[in-house]
């Protein structure tokens, strides 16, 4: 900072613009004067307008700021008053030097004041505080410098906050990397050389809207010279934009002022929530799939980058199944208020209840989701029936491949073992025609739209006893529920070929004549009826038309349904609230789930089946297989691994370790693929470590770490497997591991084991005693403990940057230069990391090194990651010093860490730093 | 740099003096031969209204304008780390209303001196890097506010010496703050600008019980909870370089960078965004030659006019408050070389002061116009 030196300096802009604008103007000299003029005289008319806003403004400005300042002088004169109210006893020296200065001024005072004319003295470069000219010198009782006694520094230290900036920093200032940093010879400073990637950012895109004050002129202009290609074109190049722009925005301006301003703001936000809502899900979450780390759960992580690659579990946990406690409804919209109608049918039935292999409340919320389950058949008939009406009279076959493509999840899981031969040829169809099954889902949507309107009228109407038992024939004969499925729709396609005759009511007689088929239960009945009509009054009337189909569901809400009943099962409250919050209903939700399980259950052709694991249907296959990222990052991270794996030059710096062992056990984690128990060739197992809860194997994998079953132990002894193993235990994988948090008012997590809460969590939880800083005994600064704690307490994380080895050597370099050691070996040498605390750790950087420590550094295994944890080795009262054994390797130690009968004083400050040390873990 | 719309155009300033008034040098010394930094008088005590600090090197000098362009030093004060290089400046005062000075530089400490009783009253450590400016509340002079290399701006009780809030973090500024200023009538609100070229507003609104409880903190000031401010309220891109110097002019904002102008803009937050808004520079003020970093302008205390030094040791006095923004003067003078680091207008704008890279003050004072030989002007 000594040098304020001058970055470029940049030409100066002002008035410059106006020149700009008139070369323009002259260019376009063909274009007619007269245009030309009349645009000038409107930009000089904005241009006042402009002038005299700002002077308003000023103004108002000024008059606002004369009574904030005479405010301000106010109180500088009570100020005057108060202190000499208040302390005329106590001396105020500036005041009695002023009237010092004022006396002997008065003393002195004409014989200066001739000299200080125009300046003509030199400078006789007095080196000390020497006065030239008029200026009253120091006097016998005045000026001698008070001295400011020294204060210490803070020494260089950045607490490690976790954003993204700071990540980032990290990899910028890494040596290896593209950019270089120098380091200051006297500070110690890190400079990164230039070209940094905000340098090279491409100078962004100018903002192509209009102002006000174009529009303005573009209107004017229009109107006083008239609409033509020149009018346009000089106004294009006054704004120094295209002429097609200005043509398009005038366009827009007379349109504008026709509609409404706000009819334009809605299409505009409408059509952004479209573009939204069009991504498909995949599409939406690429950038979650590969950027979000699993294991730190934060995008973006520098820990792990984004090489990681996708893994998935083999095994899908359960559908958060939480016991509905509340059969309340969710809101105003939950498909219990607004089904209502339809459970009172359902109620009436007795022989529904029968069919049922646990009969369950009709009133309770999973009654409801089970007997749509049952319902199963309607929407296939509906939907058969829907495209035959498209094309009418097709055959059956037609109308089985269009309900096939029609199917909105991409089933190809279990269920397809199941189906039934015509089934099968339909798989044969081919590949999920996505419009056409958009198109039928839009409808499916639109019909249980527009059931829910009806019900009211339709479902006592249609609820009849006659249709349940064709139920209850259905259940006991599956297949045969499929034939009848298929006649059924045949007869519906007739239906429908016949339908546009009939009047309404014919039709219902129609569907009712379908039911009694045997082909559906009692509330779908009012559906396939509903849909019927429906259907029919969509042929009259488009516009109705359109208006369902804005309600339809979107790829994006489908595929958000999928996940949503992976994880929350078949709860369309849940799914509602948490996934499609703002999107659809609960009821909607239901609707579709219902719908869906009942297409489902016609393509199984088997209802016992979707009765059994209603949420697997919805599995998409896709998820079964580990995805693949996208061939950039993929490329991007090998680059990364690449450079951590270079080798390493022949220097090596002295680093802190944890034990003497030569052999590390650390190995570094990587979670494997595999989708079966893992063999010989996991990848887990041939590096040596344990199958981690990141890994794609199932839990039954013989290579996974069990994890403990302490319970009274706290695992706090070796006792504890996760202890022995040096790791911390992990409430996904211990069985009685649990911790309570916070004052219990987020809820208690459930209690296991014999409520011990576990002890062997403290990393994880960064439960870490308080540290302070301060001047230590030995050397430097040092770190003391705050509380006193007792032997093998955690103390708190030894933490840095996470550095290759290649890096650490060069770094290692330089700090060896400095005497100050903060490079701690995390895991084997030949592997990953080595831990640089020198820009960036806690205050546990600051524990000196003593070969008779009372602290002991350890890495432990926290969920995949070796961290280094810092421990008492003994009691410490609060206030002392913490220290421990840097176990530097012997060979490379600096002269003050070696042994004590080597230097004689333990902790002796080296003269010269004759090695380079690295701590080593 | 994006092209200004039409109908956004500011009213830049011509920098044909109105000669308003006349200024003469009327005294220069020489205070040692590091360069100095920073002037400033003190407005906080009407009794002090003559009296100004400068820093530069490790020293801290208090002087006193005198009738007749006479300075008088005062007192004295010197950090005994002769690397200390002090940057910046401030008068503030504690609850009883003793004068301090507070200073502050490379090495981030922030120096309180008591200039009532001539001794060091307190030192903030906390700055994890070098401070380059400090600014008192003047509603509540025992509030400093100091922006610093270490990328934060941090709000101090000087009567009670606890750090009140910090202002970085998440929404905080990327690079060294170089400036720092506090809005004169909302006391919650301060602006700070710097190397990432953007000036940020914040508010200390949801912090004030914080900001309270400072002044009758009476336990040790570490163990006071000093409260991040993690997201300002606003974040200005006026400027494609380092912004070194920003003031609140009223609720608009005067800020600089090293384009060879000062710009004057109003920040309009929306409400429902914090953070966002749109900037609407309304005026420009030539100065030519200022193309250097850390070059600060002042006000009187009135904020009528505003003085700038420039890298060729001129000076450029501008009335601030009229639309188009008028000079009044141009200062210069032939033994003037050396880059003007920052000026002080006295209280009236009568006096004004510049301390130069080589070291001397220079006191220019305001002729009666009638009789101005224009001899001290070109």
């Amino acid at each position: 900072m000594a040098s304020k030196a001058s970055p470029s300096p940049s030409a100066s802009r002002s008035g410059s613009l106006k020149d700009a604008s008139m070369a323009k103007a002259d260019e376009s000299a063909p274009v007619s004067k007269e245009i030309v003029s009349v645009i000038e005289s409107l930009k000089r008319h904005v241009v006042d307008e402009r002038c005299v806003s700002i002077k308003e403004r000023m103004d108002n400005n000024r008059h606002k700021l004369a009574s904030i300042t005479s405010h301000l002088q106010k109180l500088s004169k009570e100020r005057r008053n108060s202190w000499i109210n208040f302390a005329d006893s106590s001396l105020d020296l500036l005041k009695k030097r002023q009237d010092d200065a004022i006396g002997m001024h008065s003393g002195i005072g004409t014989s200066s004041s001739d000299k200080d004319s125009d300046s003509d003295q030199e400078d006789s470069h007095a080196s000390t505080a020497v006065l030239l000219g008029t200026s009253i010198p120091p006097g016998k009782n005045s000026v001698r410098p008070i001295r400011l006694p020294e204060v210490k520094k803070l020494p260089p230290y950045t607490t490690w906050i976790f954003l993204d900036r700071n990540q980032r920093m990290t990899e910028d200032q890494s040596v290896v990397g593209r950019r270089r940093i120098y380091y200051a010879q006297n500070d110690g400073e890190a400079l990164i050389c230039s070209d940094s990637e905000e340098e090279n950012v491409d100078e962004e895109e100018e903002k192509k809207y209009f102002l006000e004050s174009e529009d303005y002129i573009i209107r004017m202009a229009i109107k006083e010279a008239g609409f033509s290609d020149a009018v346009i074109n000089s106004l294009a190049e006054c704004f120094s934009r295209k002429a097609d722009e200005v043509k398009a925005r005038y366009e827009s301006l007379t349109k504008e002022e026709k509609t409404s301003v706000d009819s334009l703001n809605v299409d505009s936000e409408a059509s952004s929530l479209n573009c939204f809502l069009e991504k498909d899900l995949e599409a939406a979450l690429d950038s979650f799939d590969n950027l979000f780390c699993r294991r730190c759960l934060v995008f973006d992580c520098r820990l792990h980058g984004c090489s990681q690659d996708l893994v998935f579990p083999a095994e899908k946990p359960p559908p958060l199944n939480r016991p509905d406690l509340d059969n309340l409804p969710c809101g105003e919209h939950c498909y219990r208020s607004v089904s209502k109608p339809e459970k009172v049918a359902t109620d009436d039935s007795p022989e529904l209840g029968d069919t049922k292999d646990n009969s369950v409340q009709p009133s309770s919320g999973s009654a409801g989701t089970r007997t749509s389950v049952r319902k199963k058949h309607t929407p296939c008939a509906r939907k058969k029936a829907k495209p035959s009406q498209s094309e009418s009279a097709s055959s059956i076959v037609k109308n089985m491949s269009d309900s096939s493509d029609s199917e909105i999840e991409p089933q190809h899981t279990a269920s397809t073992s199941h189906l039934s031969p015509s089934k099968t040829k339909l798989g044969g169809n081919g590949g999920v025609s996505q419009r056409n099954s958009k198109r039928v889902a839009e409808r499916v949507l639109s019909c249980s739209k527009k059931r829910q309107k009806v019900v009211g009228s339709d479902s006592d109407s249609v609820a009849s006893g006659s249709v349940l038992g064709g139920d209850g024939k259905l259940s006991s004969s599956p297949h045969k529920e499929n034939e009848d499925a298929n006649s059924s729709s045949q007869k519906h396609a007739k239906s429908r070929s016949r339908k546009r005759e009939l009047s309404i009511q014919n039709l219902q007689g129609e569907a009712r004549d379908g039911i009694s088929s045997g082909m559906v239960t009692d509330p779908p009945g009012n559906n396939s009826d509903v849909t019927l009509r429906k259907d029919d009054c969509a042929d009259g009337n488009s516009c109705e038309m359109a208006l369902n189909d804005n309600l339809s569901w979107k790829a994006f809400e489908k595929s958000l349904f999928e996940k949503g009943v992976e994880i929350f099962g078949r709860n369309s409250c849940l799914i509602a609230r948490n996934l499609l919050n703002g999107l659809k209903t609960c009821v909607e939700v239901f609707q579709f789930m219902t719908q869906g399980d009942k297409r489902l259950a016609y393509q199984a052709g088997d209802a016992a089946n979707s009765l059994g694991d209603g949420y697997s249907k919805f599995e998409h296959q896709g998820n079964n297989e580990v995805r693949r990222r996208s061939k950039f990052l993929r490329r991007r991270g090998r680059v990364r691994r690449l450079k951590y794996s270079w080798k390493s030059t022949a220097y090596h710096s002295i680093r802190k370790r944890i034990s003497e062992r030569k052999d590390q056990p650390c190995r570094q984690y990587n979670p494997c693929g595999c989708q079966t128990a893992c063999g010989k060739e996991c990848p887990c197992h041939l590096n040596g470590t344990c199958c981690e809860k990141y890994c794609g194997c199932p839990k039954t994998c013989k290579n996974r770490f069990r994890g403990c079953h302490c319970a009274k132990s706290q695992c706090r002894s070796r006792q504890c497997p996760c202890f022995a193993a040096d790791r911390e235990c992990d409430p996904d994988v211990c069985r009685n591991c649990w911790v309570s948090c916070g004052d219990g008012s987020l809820g208690v997590p459930n209690q296991r084991g014999d409520n011990y809460e576990c002890r062997n969590m403290k990393l994880l939880l960064r439960q870490q005693r308080r540290v302070l800083l301060g001047k230590s005994d030995v050397s430097g600064w040092g770190a003391f403990l705050k509380n006193s704690v007792v032997k093998n307490e955690y103390l708190g994380e030894y933490t840095g940057e996470l550095i290759s080895h290649r890096e650490a050597d060069k770094r290692g370099k330089i700090y060896d230069r400095e005497n100050s050691s903060f490079l701690f070996n995390l895991n084997d040498q030949a592997g990953w990391f080595v831990l640089d605390a020198y820009r960036k750790g806690d205050k546990l950087k600051f524990a000196n090194h003593s070969p008779d420590p009372n602290c002991y550094a350890k890495v432990i295994m926290v969920a995949g990651d070796h961290r280094v944890g810092i421990f008492a080795k003994e009691r410490i009262n609060s206030g002392e010093e913490l220290f421990y054994d840097y176990r530097y390797e012997p060979d490379r130690a600096p002269a003050w860490a070696r042994k004590p009968e080597a230097t004689g004083s333990k902790k002796e400050e080296p003269s010269h730093p004759s090695g380079r040390a690295k701590k080593l873990a | 740099m994006a092209r200004i719309p039409l109908g956004c155009e500011p009213v830049i300033g011509s920098l044909v003096p109105s000669k308003k008034r006349d200024y003469r040098v009327t005294n220069r010394l020489q205070e040692g031969k590091r360069p100095l930094y920073a002037v400033v008088f003190n407005f906080i005590d009407s009794r002090y209204f003559n009296v100004f600090a400068t820093v530069g090197g490790n020293r801290v000098t208090v002087y006193q304008c005198l009738e007749g362009g006479v300075i008088a030093v005062l007192q004295s004060y010197v950090d005994e780390d002769k690397d200390e290089s002090f940057y910046t400046v401030t008068w503030a005062c504690n609850r009883d209303g003793s004068p301090f000075v507070v200073a502050g530089g490379i090495n981030g400490i922030i120096r309180v001196i008591d200039a009532g009783h001539e001794k060091i009253d307190k030192s903030f450590v906390g700055h994890g890097d070098s401070v380059n400016e400090i600014r008192t509340q003047p509603l509540k002079p025992s509030l400093v506010v100091s922006a610093s290399k270490d990328e934060s701006v941090r709000l101090w009780n000087v009567h009670t010496g606890v750090c009140i809030l910090i202002f970085a973090g998440a929404g905080g500024h990327r690079n060294e703050v170089l400036s720092v200023d506090f809005h004169p009538s909302d006391m919650y609100r301060i602006a700070s600008c710097g190397m990432d070229n953007t000036v940020k507003i914040w508010s200390m609104k949801e912090f004030w019980p914080s900001v309270e409880k400072s002044f009758t903190w009476t336990d040790l000031p570490s163990k006071f909870p000093t409260k991040y401010v993690q997201f300002p309220v606003f974040i200005a891109s006026v400027h494609s370089n380092y912004v070194d110097c920003n003031r609140w002019l009223g609720d608009f904002v005067l800020s600089k960078s090293v384009d060879n102008e000062i710009v004057l803009w109003e920040p309009r937050t929306k409400d429902q965004s914090p953070g966002e808004g749109t900037v609407d520079i309304l005026q420009k003020y030539p100065v030519p030659e200022c193309d250097i970093w850390f070059i600060k302008f002042s006000c009187d205390f009135h904020y009528n006019a505003a003085a700038i030094g420039n890298r060729e040791g001129k000076i450029f006095v501008w009335e601030l408050q009229t639309s188009p923004p008028s000079l009044i003067a141009r200062l210069s003078h032939a033994q003037s070389k050396s880059p003007i680091r920052q000026t002080a207008m006295s209280f009236d704008g009568s006096t004004i002061l510049s301390c130069c890279e080589d070291g001397t003050i220079w006191r220019w004072d305001a002729v009666s116009s009638s009789s101005s030989s224009s001899s001290s002007q070109v």
